[in-house]
């Protein structure tokens, strides 16, 4: 049992690795900072590092949702098992369709649920969960958004060149971004490895604590971290393409410049808040930028209705792994016929969802095939407009 | 509610992002200026871009530096 919880935690590391690649690499793919290719390779070796770094985070966020310890309730690894489940399947069918939705509310939620479920209600400490995990959701996009507007804003007018003399715009040599974007994309992979990977740690941690095969209160063991970076690794290697379509060319068209204030603002407000405990999700801030740096550039159009769609997949992250959580746990409850049902249905479902999404295909060939498309577009524009201006300033002249 | 956490979490990010994207972008222009081959440009140009350049970096290291609990002990 314990064996089969830590491998059921390490898939939804690897899950939760695949589903957050966007996050950092979405934008530098979008607008050809860096290969698709090199930009996982690079987010897979940030995140291995970064879950090494830092193993604070684990317990600020998972702690106190479920009163857990000698006062509150025994968590099993029955609970366990039936939380990951749901967190694993709403992982598996918000990628199918695409969207960036948290990782870690798939885990509380599948733990609620299941805690709820399988304990009873006075298990879930509510007011922790409307703390660390409801509140935290609705200021993380906002946040981030008035962040990456006002960065996108300086960005572009601190590089708007006008000739002094004619006042017509010069090339403007934006190029730079370009570079910077390699960096502050580095930075948002190397901030999410030491925020997400700890959660599955803290996760194994607490089977072993309930199964008895290590002391309460002590820390991670070296195997656990280890495992537990090189899951997530792998699953940012794999990249998930689907929903870096959506991040990258979804919600806005982006530039370098807008990127590059876009991550910038993205990792400030992760780094900031796991700094300073106050936990925020990678996926909330990430969405919440690229659509503030949408608005911030003038000629962008931010596409409201797959923001929309993110946010109603947000909103449903919670009550769905709970759901699924919930069932589970009730199906485990009845013995361990009820455990092998559960088992065997989940992994048909991974299975399925996994054929299903073989259908339509989207790798690293063309998640930036509509970027490609989109830039012949845009630099067809840009020429015609620059040939009306010319044409205008020689009619001015004579 | 941790309305205080929250108001510095909010400000630690602004203050982070605007310092810099500020840094990055007067690197950018710099560097631009300095390319013009059009007018003459003052020799100090091309290494204030570096120096604007660098002291981003610094930021991001000294970041870092704060968030790595290893050193910050």
């Amino acid at each position: 049992m314990v064996a089969l919880v830590i491998a059921l935690a390490l898939f939804f590391d690897f899950t939760n690795g695949f589903h957050d690649t966007a996050n950092a690499m979405a934008t530098p793919i979008a607008t050809g900072a860096i290969k698709p290719r090199t930009a996982v390779a690079l987010a897979a070796v940030l995140n291995l590092v970064g879950a090494f770094l830092s193993t604070e985070v684990a317990k600020t966020v998972s702690g106190g949702i479920i009163r857990e310890g000698s006062d509150g309730i025994q968590i099993t690894p029955d609970i366990i098992f039936a939380g990951l489940m749901g967190a694993i399947l709403w992982n598996m069918i918000t990628w199918l369709k695409g969207l960036p939705s948290s990782s870690s509310h798939a885990l509380f939620g599948g733990l609620i649920g299941a805690a709820i479920a399988g304990i009873g209600l006075h298990s879930v400490n509510f007011t922790s969960v409307l703390q660390k995990v409801l509140l935290p959701a609705v200021f993380a996009p906002v946040i981030a958004a008035i962040v990456a507007y006002i960065c996108t804003r300086l960005a572009y007018a601190l590089t708007a060149r006008h000739d002094p003399e004619t006042g017509s715009k010069l090339t403007q040599k934006r190029g730079g971004f370009r570079t910077g974007q390699i960096f502050t994309s580095s930075l948002v992979a190397l901030a999410h490895g030491t925020n997400d990977a700890q959660k599955t740690m803290g996760i194994i941690t607490l089977v072993l604590i309930a199964a008895g095969s290590q002391a309460p209160g002590t820390g991670p063991q070296l195997w656990v971290i280890a495992a537990c970076a090189l899951a997530i690794a792998i699953g940012t290697y794999s990249g998930g393409w689907r929903i870096i379509r959506t991040m990258g060319s979804g919600l806005t068209e982006v530039k370098p410049a807008q990127g590059f204030a876009a991550e910038t603002s993205t990792a400030a407000a992760i780094l900031a808040s796991s700094h300073l405990g106050f936990a925020l999700s990678t996926t909330h801030v990430a969405s919440g930028s690229v659509i503030g740096s949408g608005m911030g550039r003038r000629g962008t159009t931010v596409r409201w209705g797959t923001a929309g769609k993110i946010v109603i997949g947000w909103l449903f992250t919670l009550p769905a792994a709970g759901i699924v959580g919930a069932l589970t746990a009730l199906l485990v409850h009845t013995g361990t016929v009820g455990f092998i049902i559960a088992a065997v249905a989940g992994t048909a479902a991974v299975v399925y969802m996994f054929v299903a999404s073989r259908k339509s295909h989207v790798g690293s060939h063309n998640a930036v095939e509509v970027e490609e498309a989109g830039q012949a577009i845009r630099f067809a524009k840009k020429k015609a407009a620059a040939v009306s201006r010319g044409n205008k300033s020689k009619g001015g002249r004579k | 509610m941790k309305w205080l956490e929250l108001f510095q979490v909010a400000g630690a990010t602004l203050v982070a992002a605007v310092l810099i994207t500020v840094l990055y972008s007067l690197g950018v222009r710099l560097t631009a200026i300095a390319g013009d081959s059009r007018t003459e440009q003052p020799g100090w140009v091309r290494p204030l871009s570096y120096a604007c350049f660098g002291l981003c970096g610094i930021a991001v290291l000294a970041g870092l530096y704060l968030i790595i609990p290893y050193f910050s002990k």
